[in-house]
């Protein structure tokens, strides 16, 4: 029978610490590709995950009955994130330490090589975004959060995450037209990591 | 309707987060104003475009680690220490310790063929170690988890799961000080294969220019020859520390 995110989280809550594996084989992946898109790099990316689910088992705790788990999770990875920054004294990886080629440049269905480029400019674009604009559209375009589950994940008004949604997509396209117009489109470090999990 | 208001409303149209279809007022402005118009069907592409973006996939080390960090979490669970009682079981840790070293001091001056009680106080004295050790590594502070990795010392022959909780701390504990005290702690089991993959694994995982080179000390004085990629792979990383990438050379020399 399929236990539910929740019912889960009060298993591990109430001890049965091992349920965890169920929760981490349902949203390490998520979670990755938020950190990775977020960080521009797997190796933090992978940090980051392993530190949400300790987090997790540390904080279980405060899981309370009513809460949702994947707004939680998402709480607790915003943590780690912030926690991560600060610990590295910025608020985004300088692009030397990035280690994620943007994948498009790999080959896409189709082969279609302008549509490639754009998309890789489109990742770039994003990591150049300040990392609260760039989390709020990471939040709502990959990880399908409705406005509502963000503002409560990041404990503000619904309305207010409309307009940092709307301020970052403005911003991003800004970034994107000028990156457009520049050769070569951005700086991101190539490394045999990313290029071995292709 | 003004532009600048009409616009304040895009973020749910373009992202089609609102399936009511949109207010009278902003359909009769978006007729009436080109350039409104323009702004929203481009928003609306570059959104369509995010969706092309691949996902990004982590590695298979990713479920190991988190596989080894659930099992050791599980092994401490299984020895509870509740903070309001850490410091009486401490007392009486240290009490039964006492009682028990006294025992098989006493013991250890007749033959033990003639004591058959004295495997099971040595063994009763190396759980209580264990136990100790394990759940102190488990603790929030960094001054409690240092105190754990000591108590490792006292362990002749450490289990499994104390070796895979030092390694556990070693690669991913937040305070560099217990790190370093943790590449201490696991010189003493330096034997052991495991360990030794552990020093190894670390070595180019490590952020702190002090753990690297302690490692790397490690490694040397163990003559580990299977860190001898990990620190080639060191001396070619130009982003790490200057010192990190001379003791690597150096490493190389040595282990040669």
């Amino acid at each position: 029978m399929h236990e539910t995110d929740e019912n889960l989280m009060l298993a591990v809550r109430n001890g049965e610490v091992g349920k965890l594996a169920f929760l981490f084989d349902r949203h390490h992946r998520l979670l990755f590709d938020f950190f990775a898109k977020l960080t521009g790099s797997r190796a933090a990316a992978e940090d980051l995950v392993q530190d949400v689910f300790f987090r997790i088992l540390k904080y279980r705790g405060t899981f309370r009955d009513e809460s949702r788990f994947k707004a939680w999770m998402f709480h607790i990875a915003r943590n780690a994130r912030i926690d991560y920054y600060r610990k590295h004294h910025t608020g985004t990886l300088p692009a030397e330490d990035r280690d994620t080629e943007p994948q498009s440049r790999f080959g896409m269905p189709g082969d279609d090589l302008e549509q490639e480029q754009q998309v890789f400019l489109l990742e770039c674009a994003l990591l150049k975004l300040a990392p609260e604009k760039r989390e709020v559209l990471i939040l709502s375009r990959y990880q399908d959060m409705k406005y509502e589950q963000i503002a409560e994940m990041l404990g503000c008004e619904v309305s207010t995450i409309k307009v940092r949604v709307f301020r970052a997509i403005k911003e991003l396209r800004d970034i994107f037209f000028k990156l457009s117009n520049e050769k070569p489109p951005c700086n991101v470090k190539k490394s045999v990591n990313s290029l071995r999990i292709m | 309707m003004q532009c600048e208001e009409v616009r304040e409303q895009f973020a749910d149209y373009v992202i089609a987060r609102v399936e009511a279809p949109a207010p009278l007022e902003i359909v009769e402005h978006l007729s009436s104003c080109a350039a409104c118009r323009a702004e929203l069907d481009e928003l609306k592409s570059l959104w369509m475009q995010l969706e092309n973006a691949p996902a990004t996939e982590p590695t298979a080390e990713l479920q190991a680690r988190f596989d080894v960090m659930l099992a050791a979490y599980e092994e401490g669970l299984r020895r509870p220490v509740h903070n309001w009682r850490r410091p009486v079981l401490e007392f009486a840790a240290a009490a039964a310790l006492l009682v028990i070293g006294i025992g098989v001091g006493y013991r250890m001056h007749t033959p033990p063929a003639r004591n058959p009680e004295l495997a099971e106080l040595q063994s009763e004295l190396h759980q209580t170690r264990q136990m100790v050790a394990l759940s102190l590594m488990q603790e929030q502070s960094a001054t409690d988890r240092l105190k754990g990795v000591g108590w490792s010392y006292r362990l002749q022959e450490p289990g499994a799961d104390v070796l895979q909780a030092l390694l556990d701390t070693l690669m991913h504990d937040s305070n560099v000080n217990v790190r370093l005290a943790t590449v201490d702690a696991l010189r003493q089991f330096g034997n052991q294969p495991v360990v030794r993959r552990g020093i190894v694994d670390a070595m180019t995982r490590q952020e702190a220019p002090m753990v690297q080179i302690a490692l790397i000390d490690l490694a040397v004085d163990l003559k580990e020859k299977e860190s001898v990629g990990s620190l080639q792979q060191l001396t070619q990383d130009h982003n790490i520390d200057p010192a990190v990438r001379d003791r690597a050379e150096k490493g190389l020399e040595q282990l040669r």
